[in-house]
C-alpha cells in the first residue's frame, strides 16, 4: 500500500510537513500545494528535509502554486498539474491530505 | 466488505470544532459498522488527558464522546508515543484505552487502512 | 475511478478552489465523482450569499454551477452548517432566523452521506487548510 501525502500549510509556521516526514511509508509520495511549496525554499532546513528523504519517496508540487511563488524546485521533484495530480491519486492506494 | 476509513485527529480538544467534528465522524462510522481506526497525533494527544475540565470555557467536554466511541464499535484506538513525549506527557493516564504507536507502526497503521482522513 | 471528494474549507481558501478544479479534472478524465461533501468550514464554500468583487473569482457560484451542469450530488453537512450559521429554508424556518445561505443544488444531510460516499467510491480525496 502506498500513499500519496498532500501538504498545503508553509512549513515555517505549521509542524504538518515535520510531522508527515517522519511517518512516510518506504513507497509513498510527497505532494506540495498551496503554501506547503515554501518547503523548497533553497538554503532552508526545510527543503533540506526534502533533499534527505530516501529517493523511494516522489516528490511532487503543483505547478500553479511552484510558479506563483517563484520558488525553485529540486530535480527529483515532479512538477504536476491538475490532470496528473488526478492521474496520481489513482496511481497511489490513498490520498491522505494533511488538513 | 467495508473500507476502513482511519481518522487521524491533530488538534487539541479546544481550538475549535476540529476535535469535535473529528470525532463525530468516527461515531458516525461506527454507528453505521464501519471499520474505523482513530489515531491521536500532535496536539490531539492533549484530547486525552483525564484531567480536564472545560465547565469554564464554556467549551463541550469531550469526555462523553470519547466514551463513546467502544459503545459505537470504535475499538482501534491509538496514540502518537512521540506526540505525547513530546508534550510531556509519557506518563500521562489515558481517559481512554489506546494503544501507543512509534512513528514506524504509525506508517504500518496507516498503510492498513483503505482511506484516510487527517484534521 | 470513482471519486469521493470532501471539502473542508471556505471559498476564501485556496484549497477550496484547488478542490474544484481537481473535481473539474477527474471528470475531464473520464472519472466518476460519487459525491461532493462540504464539512467543516467548507458549508461556507455553499453559500448563497458570499458576495465576490468582480475581477475575483466567485468560487460559491463556481462550486454551484459545476454540481448543476454535471449533475453531481452535492451534499453540505447539516450539523456542521447549523453551527456555522449556513441554513436551507427549511432549517431557517425550523430554528426561527431571518435569512437562508443555502439553496439548491445543495442538499444538507448528515456524516453518512460522507461514510457511503467512501464506501462507494475508490479514491476518497479531502481538501482544507490554506
Amino acid at each position: 500500500m502506498a500513499t500519496l501525502h498532500v501538504l498545503s500549510h508553509s512549513p515555517f509556521t505549521d509542524s504538518r510537513l515535520s510531522s508527515c516526514l517522519r511517518l512516510l511509508g518506504s513507497q509513498d509520495a510527497l505532494l506540495l500545494c498551496g503554501d506547503a511549496v515554501y518547503a523548497l525554499q533553497a538554503g532552508s532546513a526545510q527543503r533540506q528535509a526534502l533533499e534527505l528523504m530516501p529517493e523511494a519517496i516522489a516528490l511532487y508540487a503543483l505547478d500553479e502554486d511552484v510558479q506563483a511563488r517563484g520558488v525553485a524546485h529540486p530535480t527529483r521533484l515532479t512538477l504536476v498539474d491538475y490532470p496528473a495530480f488526478v492521474a496520481l491519486s489513482c496511481q497511489y492506494d490513498k490520498v491522505n491530505t494533511w488538513l | 466488505m467495508s473500507k476502513s476509513l482511519l481518522i487521524i485527529s491533530r488538534q487539541a480538544p479546544w481550538s475549535g470544532p476540529s476535535a469535535r467534528e473529528a470525532l463525530d465522524i468516527a461515531l458516525a462510522g461506527g454507528a453505521f459498522d464501519l471499520p474505523i481506526g482513530l489515531l491521536f497525533l500532535d496536539d490531539g494527544v492533549f484530547q486525552l488527558s483525564s484531567a480536564q475540565q472545560p465547565g469554564n470555557l464554556q467549551q463541550k467536554d469531550l469526555g462523553a464522546n470519547l466514551q463513546a466511541l467502544p459503545m459505537f464499535g470504535v475499538e482501534a484506538l491509538y496514540v502518537a508515543q512521540r506526540s505525547l513525549a513530546e508534550r510531556g506527557l509519557q506518563d500521562q493516564t489515558s481517559s481512554l484505552a489506546v494503544e501507543r504507536l512509534d512513528d514506524s507502526s504509525i506508517s504500518a497503521l496507516i498503510d492498513r487502512y483503505d482511506q484516510v482522513i487527517t484534521l | 475511478m470513482k471519486f469521493a471528494i470532501a471539502l473542508f474549507s471556505p471559498p476564501h481558501a485556496p484549497s477550496s478552489r484547488r478542490a474544484l478544479r481537481f473535481a473539474q479534472a477527474a471528470l475531464a478524465g473520464g472519472h466518476e465523482i460519487v459525491r461532493l461533501f462540504f464539512y467543516q468550514d467548507g458549508v461556507h464554500s455553499a453559500s448563497s450569499n458570499v458576495v465576490c468583487a468582480q475581477d475575483e473569482v466567485d468560487l460559491p457560484r463556481e462550486w454551484r454551477e459545476f454540481v448543476q451542469t454535471q449533475q453531481l450530488d452535492g451534499v453540505v453537512c447539516i450539523a456542521a452548517a447549523l453551527r456555522r450559521g449556513v441554513l436551507n429554508d427549511d432549517e431557517t424556518q425550523r430554528y426561527s432566523r431571518t435569512a437562508a445561505n443555502l439553496d439548491a443544488p445543495w442538499e444538507l444531510s448528515g456524516l453518512g452521506q460522507l461514510h457511503e460516499a467512501a464506501q462507494l467510491a475508490d479514491r476518497l480525496v479531502c481538501f482544507g487548510g490554506p
